[in-house]
């Protein structure tokens, strides 16, 4: 008879010579293969710090091989920065500096010369123009990256990578520009009289949104807040626009997504509104998860302050855990043009907070939060002046 | 009975590769990693106790990402499977059949199925079943974790920059009405649990 040890083993040598006569193809090469005239990859984005590498000793055919950029968009911040990839045949010493005299990044590199590359290279056009390489005395040569306006040095990073032969990666000088963010000039005036604000009720319609384990519906729950934050701030004197009233569709029955997102920011944006609070209720499949956060989209220097203030005033008011603010590509707050947050008021996957969130009493706290918070930044905003 | 079953199964599969074993021509069994569950050929490894020598030739190193139970990072889970032609394909099955590791969660919505991945100009098409939209719980925690983690898995791959998530074959705007994820995603570092 067979017994369990013997049974075990069996399996395993099995296991063993099945895996052996598996195909041995790298990962690289196999996705290559799909890739026929691609342009060669950029490095993989894992930041490491600038620190340089050391020179090899007598090596003086160290040149700058090749070169090529890429431009990366993150998936979670919606942000996009450009990365600039120069390969080198061995370690290089690289210092960077702004170029005082106009918008131009300006990279020595020491210890290898300007190789058989292009002499320019055009980028992206928007975070970078161009990038030059030029020889420099001895070892050495310079790579130009032309911009299309003044950045700060908080604002690109310089950095080496080692080769790396298993995936066929020379050595690398890494540049990162993020896209810079403009400089739009607002004069907010403090208080909310005559300021206006739209309100974003989330989903509605046919979408109702998180639903929570006792069926109370995102979209319900948004809508009420929304009407309670509306009235007390046409109490304070604001005008208050609000992209649905009642529980419909923004851009008609069972439109697309986008099309539904679209209409949310036309709303603001065709109204010259001073700022934009899209409200809605997170969920997630984990139902001990709680908390407030919001979010927002840096495109200018005032949503970050309007998601501090509009999440410290719903955490003052609600009561609930502090899971802070964030940036995210969300597409209402990316596209409306003024500053705009997306407040995520509590978990409706959260049995506890989905009882508090369908109470007439908890919306009054969470509207209150979001009001407060709105007088809070405009009279920070007002103190910061304009651009800053 | 029980034993005697699987002792006959075990003999007859050992059989057929002995004979294509001895069979001078290299045919091997085919691995149909679509049709199988990807659970059974991936054991997941601890990250910390990885060592290069415990991946040999035939076999490749991949990472997967979670959410951890608090929905606001992703934590990458390392997988050693046997070498294939389509590792995305593999990091994908991985990542919808979700993980075994109870201090994560697994993103993908029940019922999600991958369709196709396809890699062109350095951009991953990832084309799921409707599931993926219908079968969502909603909430933006979620689909930041969604998002992330399935650009995440795929920006693992040296070759992989951008990831374009799409849906029964059509390239989708939003999952559940926050994100908009009509274009090409690149990687997101910040989400990841350090
Ligand atoms: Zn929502």
């Amino acid at each position: 008879m067979l017994n369990l040890r013997r049974f075990r083993s069996i399996f395993l040598s099995l296991l063993l010579f099945m895996m052996f006569f598996v195909p041995q193809i790298s990962m690289a090469e196999t996705l290559d293969n799909n890739v026929p005239d691609a342009r060669p990859a950029a490095s993989v984005p894992i930041l490491k710090s600038a620190i340089s590498l050391p020179v090899a000793g007598a090596a003086t055919t160290n040149q700058l091989n090749s070169a090529r950029w890429l431009v990366h968009k993150d998936a979670v911040e919606g942000t996009s920065k450009l990365r600039l990839v120069i390969d080198t045949s061995d370690p290089v010493i690289v210092s960077s500096t702004l170029d005082g005299n106009g918008p131009q990044l300006v990279l020595d590199i020491k210890g290898a010369v300007v190789g058989d590359l292009d002499d320019s290279i055009t980028l992206d056009g928007q975070i970078a123009e161009k990038v030059r390489f030029i020889k420099k005395d001895g070892n050495n040569s310079q790579a130009i990256v032309d911009l299309p306006a003044m950045i700060d040095d908080g604002d690109y990073k310089v950095f080496t990578l080692k080769s790396d032969t298993a995936n066929k990666k020379s050595f690398r000088v890494v540049v990162d520009i993020n896209k810079p963010v403009p400089k739009v000039v607002y004069n907010f005036t403090p208080g909310l009289r005559n300021k206006v604000i739209v309100i974003d009720p989330g989903h509605g319609g046919s979408d109702p949104g998180a639903i929570g384990p006792n069926k109370v519906q995102e979209k319900t729950v948004t809508l009420g807040v929304a009407q309670k934050v509306k009235a007390m701030l046409e109490n304070a004197g604001a005008k208050v626009l609000m992209t649905r009233q009642t529980d419909v569709d923004v851009y008609g029955p069972n439109a697309s997504a986008v099309d539904e997102l679209k209409a949310r920011t036309i709303v603001a944006n065709n109204n010259k509104a001073d700022v934009f609070v899209s409200i809605h209720i997170n969920a997630f499949s984990n139902p001990t998860v709680g908390g407030t956060a919001t979010y927002y989209y840096q495109k200018s220097n005032y949503d970050a302050l309007l998601a501090t203030c509009i999440q410290d005033g719903l955490v003052a008011t609600g009561g609930l855990q502090d899971r802070g603010t964030y940036p995210a590509g969300f597409y209402v707050i990316k596209r409306t043009t003024m500053p705009s947050i997306l407040a995520e008021l509590g978990f409706i996957s959260n049995p506890a907070e989905e009882k508090l969130l369908s109470t007439y009493q908890f919306q009054q706290q969470m509207a209150q939060g979001i009001v407060q918070g709105l007088d809070k930044f405009f009279s920070q905003a007002a103190k910061r002046g304009g651009g800053l | 009975m029980f034993p005697k079953r699987i002792f006959l199964v075990v003999m007859l599969l050992l059989m057929t590769v002995m004979l294509g074993g001895c069979d001078n021509t290299t045919q091997q069994p085919p691995v149909p990693l679509q049709n199988e569950n990807p659970q059974q050929q991936a054991a997941p490894i601890e990250g910390a106790t990885v060592t290069p020598s415990s991946v040999g030739q035939d076999t490749m190193k991949m990472t997967v990402y979670y959410a951890t139970k608090d929905a606001l990072n992703l934590v990458g889970e390392q997988y050693v499977v046997p070498k294939n032609t389509h590792p995305a394909q593999t990091a994908m099955e991985l990542l919808v059949a979700g993980t075994k590791n109870p201090e994560l969660i697994s993103v993908i919505p029940a019922g999600t199925k991958l369709r196709n991945i396809s890699v062109k100009d350095h951009i991953a098409y990832a084309d799921f079943s409707d599931q993926l939209v219908k079968n969502n719980k909603g909430g933006s925690a979620s689909e930041i974790l969604l998002v992330a983690s399935i650009v995440n898995t795929l920006t693992e791959f040296h070759d992989i920059k951008k990831v374009q998530i799409m849906v029964e074959g059509k390239k989708i705007d939003t999952i559940s009405g926050h994100m908009d994820i009509g274009e090409p995603l690149s990687r997101s570092e910040k989400i990841i649990k350090k």
